[in-house]
Protein backbone atom coordinates (compact mmCIF):
# COMPACT_ATOMS: atom_id res chain seq x y z
CA UNK A 1 0.00 0.00 0.00
CA UNK A 2 1.49 3.36 -1.03
CA UNK A 3 2.05 5.97 1.62
CA UNK A 4 0.02 9.14 1.16
CA UNK A 5 1.97 12.41 1.21
CA UNK A 6 1.73 14.46 4.39
CA UNK A 7 -1.11 16.96 4.12
CA UNK A 8 -0.43 20.62 4.64
CA UNK A 9 -1.44 22.01 8.04
CA UNK A 10 -3.98 24.76 7.44
CA UNK A 11 -5.05 27.38 9.98
CA UNK A 12 -8.07 29.31 8.82
CA UNK A 13 -8.69 32.90 9.86
CA UNK A 14 -11.37 35.39 8.89
CA UNK A 15 -9.76 36.56 5.67
CA UNK A 16 -6.75 34.34 5.16
CA UNK A 17 -5.30 30.92 5.66
CA UNK A 18 -1.86 30.09 7.01
CA UNK A 19 -0.60 26.91 5.42
CA UNK A 20 2.40 24.95 6.61
CA UNK A 21 3.21 22.62 3.73
CA UNK A 22 4.94 19.31 4.29
CA UNK A 23 8.66 20.04 4.39
CA UNK A 24 9.93 17.96 1.50
CA UNK A 25 13.38 19.50 1.67
CA UNK A 26 14.30 18.60 5.22
CA UNK A 27 15.90 15.48 3.77
CA UNK A 28 18.70 17.76 2.56
CA UNK A 29 19.35 19.53 5.87
CA UNK A 30 22.37 18.28 7.79
CA UNK A 31 22.93 19.64 11.27
CA UNK A 32 26.62 19.52 12.08
CA UNK A 33 27.88 18.79 15.56
CA UNK A 34 30.25 21.31 17.12
CA UNK A 35 33.70 20.79 15.66
CA UNK A 36 32.49 18.39 13.00
CA UNK A 37 34.50 18.76 9.81
CA UNK A 38 32.94 18.89 6.37
CA UNK A 39 34.39 17.21 3.32
CA UNK A 40 34.45 20.39 1.22
CA UNK A 41 33.27 23.99 1.13
CA UNK A 42 30.46 24.02 -1.46
CA UNK A 43 30.92 27.69 -2.28
CA UNK A 44 34.66 27.31 -2.85
CA UNK A 45 34.11 24.24 -4.99
CA UNK A 46 31.46 26.01 -7.08
CA UNK A 47 33.76 28.99 -7.56
CA UNK A 48 36.54 26.67 -8.68
CA UNK A 49 34.18 25.01 -11.14
CA UNK A 50 33.15 28.41 -12.49
CA UNK A 51 36.79 29.42 -12.83
CA UNK A 52 37.32 26.42 -15.10
CA UNK A 53 34.67 27.85 -17.41
CA UNK A 54 36.35 31.24 -17.53
CA UNK A 55 38.46 30.39 -20.56
CA UNK A 56 35.25 30.49 -22.59
CA UNK A 57 33.95 33.79 -21.24
CA UNK A 58 35.55 36.06 -23.84
CA UNK A 59 33.98 33.97 -26.61
CA UNK A 60 30.63 34.06 -24.83
CA UNK A 61 30.86 37.83 -24.44
CA UNK A 62 31.61 38.18 -28.14
CA UNK A 63 28.55 36.11 -29.00
CA UNK A 64 26.36 38.21 -26.70
CA UNK A 65 27.70 41.33 -28.43
CA UNK A 66 26.95 39.82 -31.84
CA UNK A 67 23.41 39.05 -30.66
CA UNK A 68 22.94 42.63 -29.52
CA UNK A 69 24.34 43.93 -32.82
CA UNK A 70 21.98 41.67 -34.78
CA UNK A 71 19.01 42.87 -32.75
CA UNK A 72 20.02 46.48 -33.41
CA UNK A 73 20.41 45.77 -37.13
CA UNK A 74 16.95 44.16 -37.24
CA UNK A 75 15.48 47.28 -35.68
CA UNK A 76 17.24 49.49 -38.19
CA UNK A 77 16.24 47.32 -41.15
CA UNK A 78 12.57 46.87 -40.35
CA UNK A 79 11.77 49.60 -37.88
CA UNK A 80 10.83 49.13 -34.27
CA UNK A 81 8.03 46.71 -33.59
CA UNK A 82 7.03 45.19 -30.29
CA UNK A 83 8.80 41.99 -31.34
CA UNK A 84 12.07 43.60 -32.43
CA UNK A 85 12.04 45.82 -29.35
CA UNK A 86 11.66 42.78 -27.08
CA UNK A 87 14.54 40.98 -28.79
CA UNK A 88 16.76 44.05 -28.44
CA UNK A 89 15.79 44.45 -24.78
CA UNK A 90 16.53 40.83 -23.91
CA UNK A 91 19.93 41.02 -25.62
CA UNK A 92 20.82 44.17 -23.66
CA UNK A 93 19.36 42.77 -20.46
CA UNK A 94 21.40 39.57 -20.70
CA UNK A 95 24.58 41.59 -21.16
CA UNK A 96 23.68 43.75 -18.18
CA UNK A 97 23.32 40.65 -16.02
CA UNK A 98 26.24 38.62 -17.34
CA UNK A 99 28.98 41.09 -18.22
CA UNK A 100 30.51 41.15 -14.75
CA UNK A 101 30.49 37.35 -14.53
CA UNK A 102 32.28 37.20 -17.88
CA UNK A 103 34.95 39.63 -16.71
CA UNK A 104 33.55 42.75 -18.37
CA UNK A 105 31.99 44.68 -15.48
CA UNK A 106 32.39 48.02 -17.23
CA UNK A 107 29.98 46.97 -19.97
CA UNK A 108 27.07 46.47 -17.56
CA UNK A 109 26.24 50.16 -16.91
CA UNK A 110 25.97 50.84 -20.65
CA UNK A 111 23.72 47.82 -21.16
CA UNK A 112 21.67 48.94 -18.16
CA UNK A 113 21.23 52.38 -19.70
CA UNK A 114 20.03 50.80 -22.95
CA UNK A 115 17.55 48.63 -21.02
CA UNK A 116 16.19 51.73 -19.29
CA UNK A 117 15.85 53.54 -22.60
CA UNK A 118 13.88 50.67 -24.13
CA UNK A 119 11.79 49.88 -21.07
CA UNK A 120 10.77 53.40 -20.09
CA UNK A 121 10.09 54.98 -23.48
CA UNK A 122 6.29 54.97 -23.48
CA UNK A 123 5.82 55.16 -27.26
CA UNK A 124 8.10 52.70 -29.03
CA UNK A 125 7.79 54.70 -32.25
CA UNK A 126 9.70 57.47 -30.48
CA UNK A 127 12.64 55.28 -29.45
CA UNK A 128 15.69 57.20 -30.72
CA UNK A 129 17.60 54.92 -33.09
CA UNK A 130 20.72 57.03 -32.89
CA UNK A 131 20.87 56.70 -29.13
CA UNK A 132 20.29 52.95 -29.43
CA UNK A 133 23.18 52.80 -31.90
CA UNK A 134 25.41 54.72 -29.54
CA UNK A 135 24.71 52.28 -26.72
CA UNK A 136 25.31 49.20 -28.87
CA UNK A 137 28.51 50.66 -30.31
CA UNK A 138 29.70 51.59 -26.83
CA UNK A 139 29.13 48.02 -25.56
CA UNK A 140 31.10 46.62 -28.48
CA UNK A 141 33.89 49.16 -28.11
CA UNK A 142 34.35 48.51 -24.38
CA UNK A 143 34.39 44.75 -24.93
CA UNK A 144 37.00 45.06 -27.66
CA UNK A 145 39.19 47.35 -25.54
CA UNK A 146 38.72 45.34 -22.35
CA UNK A 147 42.36 44.35 -22.02
CA UNK A 148 43.69 47.87 -22.50
CA UNK A 149 44.82 49.68 -19.41
CA UNK A 150 42.79 52.80 -20.06
CA UNK A 151 39.48 51.03 -20.64
CA UNK A 152 38.15 51.79 -17.15
CA UNK A 153 38.22 55.55 -17.54
CA UNK A 154 37.04 55.36 -21.12
CA UNK A 155 34.14 53.05 -20.25
CA UNK A 156 33.07 55.07 -17.22
CA UNK A 157 32.96 58.28 -19.24
CA UNK A 158 30.98 56.62 -22.01
CA UNK A 159 28.51 55.06 -19.59
CA UNK A 160 28.00 58.28 -17.68
CA UNK A 161 27.38 60.29 -20.84
CA UNK A 162 24.96 57.75 -22.29
CA UNK A 163 23.09 57.46 -18.99
CA UNK A 164 22.81 61.25 -18.77
CA UNK A 165 21.45 61.63 -22.32
CA UNK A 166 19.10 58.69 -21.80
CA UNK A 167 17.73 60.03 -18.52
CA UNK A 168 17.11 63.46 -20.05
CA UNK A 169 15.25 61.84 -22.94
CA UNK A 170 13.19 59.64 -20.58
CA UNK A 171 12.27 62.56 -18.34
CA UNK A 172 11.00 64.48 -21.36
CA UNK A 173 9.05 61.50 -22.67
CA UNK A 174 7.50 60.77 -19.27
CA UNK A 175 6.99 64.31 -17.99
CA UNK A 176 3.24 63.68 -17.60
CA UNK A 177 3.66 60.30 -15.91
CA UNK A 178 4.90 60.76 -12.33
CA UNK A 179 4.85 57.06 -11.49
CA UNK A 180 7.20 56.21 -14.34
CA UNK A 181 9.37 59.21 -13.52
CA UNK A 182 9.72 58.01 -9.93
CA UNK A 183 10.63 54.55 -11.17
CA UNK A 184 13.22 55.97 -13.54
CA UNK A 185 14.83 58.13 -10.90
CA UNK A 186 14.80 55.61 -8.05
CA UNK A 187 18.14 53.92 -7.46
CA UNK A 188 18.76 50.33 -8.37
CA UNK A 189 18.82 47.87 -5.48
CA UNK A 190 21.79 46.01 -6.91
CA UNK A 191 25.25 47.37 -7.75
CA UNK B 1 25.49 24.79 12.10
CA UNK B 2 23.43 23.71 9.14
CA UNK B 3 24.79 22.28 5.94
CA UNK B 4 22.85 21.42 2.81
CA UNK B 5 23.25 18.04 1.16
CA UNK B 6 22.84 19.21 -2.43
CA UNK B 7 23.05 15.66 -3.64
CA UNK B 8 19.51 15.19 -2.34
CA UNK B 9 18.06 18.16 -4.21
CA UNK B 10 16.67 18.29 -7.72
CA UNK B 11 16.83 21.67 -9.49
CA UNK B 12 15.03 23.12 -12.48
CA UNK B 13 16.81 26.05 -14.14
CA UNK B 14 14.75 28.17 -16.53
CA UNK B 15 16.60 30.80 -18.52
CA UNK B 16 16.50 31.65 -22.22
CA UNK B 17 20.23 32.33 -22.21
CA UNK B 18 22.32 29.22 -22.75
CA UNK B 19 25.39 30.81 -21.15
CA UNK B 20 23.51 31.55 -17.94
CA UNK B 21 22.10 28.03 -17.84
CA UNK B 22 25.62 26.66 -18.18
CA UNK B 23 26.86 28.90 -15.36
CA UNK B 24 24.01 27.85 -13.09
CA UNK B 25 24.51 24.18 -13.87
CA UNK B 26 28.22 24.55 -13.14
CA UNK B 27 27.60 26.24 -9.80
CA UNK B 28 24.95 23.72 -8.74
CA UNK B 29 27.15 20.78 -9.69
CA UNK B 30 29.94 22.49 -7.75
CA UNK B 31 27.69 22.60 -4.68
CA UNK B 32 27.19 18.87 -5.07
CA UNK B 33 23.90 18.58 -6.94
CA UNK B 34 23.56 15.84 -9.50
CA UNK B 35 20.11 16.48 -10.86
CA UNK B 36 19.82 19.78 -12.73
CA UNK B 37 17.16 20.08 -15.41
CA UNK B 38 16.98 22.98 -17.83
CA UNK B 39 14.34 24.82 -19.84
CA UNK B 40 14.78 27.79 -22.14
CA UNK B 41 11.50 29.64 -21.73
CA UNK B 42 8.53 29.87 -19.42
CA UNK B 43 6.37 27.44 -21.37
CA UNK B 44 9.07 24.76 -21.52
CA UNK B 45 9.80 25.52 -17.88
CA UNK B 46 6.23 24.80 -16.83
CA UNK B 47 6.27 21.55 -18.75
CA UNK B 48 9.58 20.55 -17.18
CA UNK B 49 8.25 21.50 -13.75
CA UNK B 50 5.35 19.10 -14.20
CA UNK B 51 7.53 16.37 -15.64
CA UNK B 52 10.52 16.43 -13.30
CA UNK B 53 8.92 17.60 -10.03
CA UNK B 54 11.98 19.61 -8.97
CA UNK B 55 12.66 20.48 -5.35
CA UNK B 56 13.72 24.03 -6.23
CA UNK B 57 13.05 26.21 -9.30
CA UNK B 58 15.51 28.89 -10.38
CA UNK B 59 14.04 31.13 -13.05
CA UNK B 60 15.02 34.18 -15.04
CA UNK B 61 12.47 36.98 -15.39
CA UNK B 62 12.84 38.23 -18.98
CA UNK B 63 12.08 35.33 -21.31
CA UNK B 64 10.03 34.76 -24.48
CA UNK B 65 6.63 32.99 -24.58
CA UNK B 66 5.86 33.81 -20.98
CA UNK B 67 8.24 35.25 -18.47
CA UNK B 68 9.44 34.19 -15.05
CA UNK B 69 6.79 36.22 -13.26
CA UNK B 70 3.98 34.60 -15.24
CA UNK B 71 5.57 31.21 -14.68
CA UNK B 72 5.59 31.83 -10.93
CA UNK B 73 1.92 32.80 -11.00
CA UNK B 74 1.10 29.60 -12.88
CA UNK B 75 3.00 27.42 -10.43
CA UNK B 76 1.38 29.17 -7.45
CA UNK B 77 -2.09 27.98 -8.30
CA UNK B 78 -3.38 25.47 -5.78
CA UNK B 79 -4.68 22.43 -7.59
CA UNK B 80 -3.01 23.27 -10.87
CA UNK B 81 0.02 21.07 -10.18
CA UNK B 82 1.30 18.70 -7.54
CA UNK B 83 3.63 21.18 -5.80
CA UNK B 84 2.40 24.78 -5.67
CA UNK B 85 4.66 25.24 -2.62
CA UNK B 86 7.91 24.66 -4.49
CA UNK B 87 10.60 27.25 -3.62
CA UNK B 88 11.13 29.63 -6.54
CA UNK B 89 14.30 31.69 -6.78
CA UNK B 90 14.01 34.60 -9.20
CA UNK B 91 17.45 35.22 -10.72
CA UNK B 92 17.29 38.35 -12.82
CA UNK B 93 19.05 41.39 -14.16
CA UNK B 94 16.06 43.43 -12.99
CA UNK B 95 16.90 45.09 -9.72
CA UNK B 96 14.45 47.96 -9.38
CA UNK B 97 12.31 48.16 -6.25
CA UNK B 98 9.06 47.75 -8.16
CA UNK B 99 10.39 44.54 -9.72
CA UNK B 100 11.33 43.06 -6.36
CA UNK B 101 7.88 43.87 -4.99
CA UNK B 102 6.16 42.47 -8.08
CA UNK B 103 8.08 39.22 -7.80
CA UNK B 104 7.29 38.96 -4.10
CA UNK B 105 3.60 39.54 -4.80
CA UNK B 106 3.63 36.86 -7.50
CA UNK B 107 4.83 34.32 -4.95
CA UNK B 108 8.58 34.24 -5.51
CA UNK B 109 10.42 32.78 -2.51
CA UNK B 110 13.82 34.42 -2.99
CA UNK B 111 15.11 37.17 -5.25
CA UNK B 112 18.66 37.17 -6.57
CA UNK B 113 19.95 40.03 -8.68
CA UNK B 114 22.57 39.34 -11.35
CA UNK B 115 25.52 39.28 -11.57
CA UNK B 116 25.39 35.90 -9.94
CA UNK B 117 27.93 34.64 -7.45
CA UNK B 118 28.38 31.22 -5.87
CA UNK B 119 27.98 32.63 -2.39
CA UNK B 120 24.74 34.50 -3.09
CA UNK B 121 23.18 31.50 -4.83
CA UNK B 122 24.23 29.22 -1.99
CA UNK B 123 22.69 31.56 0.57
CA UNK B 124 19.36 31.64 -1.27
CA UNK B 125 19.23 27.86 -1.51
CA UNK B 126 20.26 27.50 2.13
CA UNK B 127 17.46 29.81 3.16
CA UNK B 128 14.69 28.06 1.24
CA UNK B 129 15.84 24.65 2.46
CA UNK B 130 16.69 25.40 6.09
CA UNK B 131 14.14 28.16 6.80
CA UNK B 132 10.95 27.35 4.91
CA UNK B 133 8.18 29.91 5.41
CA UNK B 134 4.50 29.11 5.76
CA UNK B 135 2.21 29.92 2.88
CA UNK B 136 -0.56 32.46 2.99
CA UNK B 137 -3.76 32.24 1.00
CA UNK B 138 -6.01 35.28 0.68
CA UNK B 139 -8.51 36.26 -1.99
CA UNK B 140 -5.72 37.91 -3.97
CA UNK B 141 -2.54 36.08 -2.96
CA UNK B 142 -1.18 32.59 -2.62
CA UNK B 143 2.47 32.20 -1.83
CA UNK B 144 5.17 32.30 0.85
CA UNK B 145 4.43 34.55 3.81
CA UNK B 146 5.50 38.01 2.70
CA UNK B 147 6.01 39.17 6.29
CA UNK B 148 9.59 38.46 7.17
CA UNK B 149 9.75 40.46 10.36
CA UNK B 150 7.69 42.47 12.81
CA UNK B 151 7.93 46.21 12.35
CA UNK B 152 7.75 47.80 15.82
CA UNK B 153 7.09 51.20 14.24
CA UNK B 154 4.06 50.05 12.24
CA UNK B 155 1.19 52.27 13.33
CA UNK B 156 -1.64 51.06 11.09
CA UNK B 157 -4.30 48.50 11.78
CA UNK B 158 -3.60 44.78 11.49
CA UNK B 159 -4.52 43.92 7.92
CA UNK B 160 -4.93 40.23 8.56
CA UNK B 161 -8.25 39.64 10.24
CA UNK B 162 -9.20 36.92 12.66
CA UNK B 163 -6.04 36.20 14.53
CA UNK B 164 -2.65 37.39 15.60
CA UNK B 165 -0.14 37.43 12.78
CA UNK B 166 2.56 34.83 13.16
CA UNK B 167 5.85 36.00 11.73
CA UNK B 168 8.98 34.02 11.06
CA UNK B 169 11.70 36.64 11.10
CA UNK B 170 13.86 36.80 8.02
CA UNK B 171 15.75 39.49 6.15
CA UNK B 172 13.32 41.41 3.93
CA UNK B 173 13.46 40.57 0.23
CA UNK B 174 14.13 44.17 -0.67
CA UNK B 175 17.25 44.25 1.48
CA UNK B 176 18.44 40.91 0.21
CA UNK B 177 17.94 41.91 -3.41
CA UNK B 178 20.92 44.21 -3.20
CA UNK B 179 23.24 41.46 -2.09
CA UNK B 180 24.76 39.81 -5.11
CA UNK B 181 27.64 38.24 -3.27
CA UNK B 182 30.36 40.13 -5.11
CA UNK B 183 33.65 40.28 -3.32
CA UNK B 184 32.90 37.58 -0.80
Amino acid sequence: MSKKPDPAAVSTFADHEVIVPPNKLKKAVQRLKPGEKVAFDPVERAEAALAELAADFSVWMESECARLDAARNAVRASGITQGSKDVLFRAAHDIKGQAATFGYPMVAPVADSLCRLIEHTPDIARLPLRLIDQHVDAVRAIVHRNTRGDVGKYAAELAEKLRHVTDEFLMRENHDNPDTLESILSPSLAP
Amino acid sequence: MVRIDFNRLRFLVIDDNAHMRRILRTLLHGFGTREVYEAEDGAAGLEAFTHYSPDIVITDWAMPIFDGLELTQMIRQPGANNNPYVPIIMLTGHSEKKRVIASRDAGVTEFLAKPISAKALYQRVLNVVANPRPFIRTRSYFGPDRRRNTNPNYAGTERRKGGKAEVITQQPLLEKAGVTGQGR
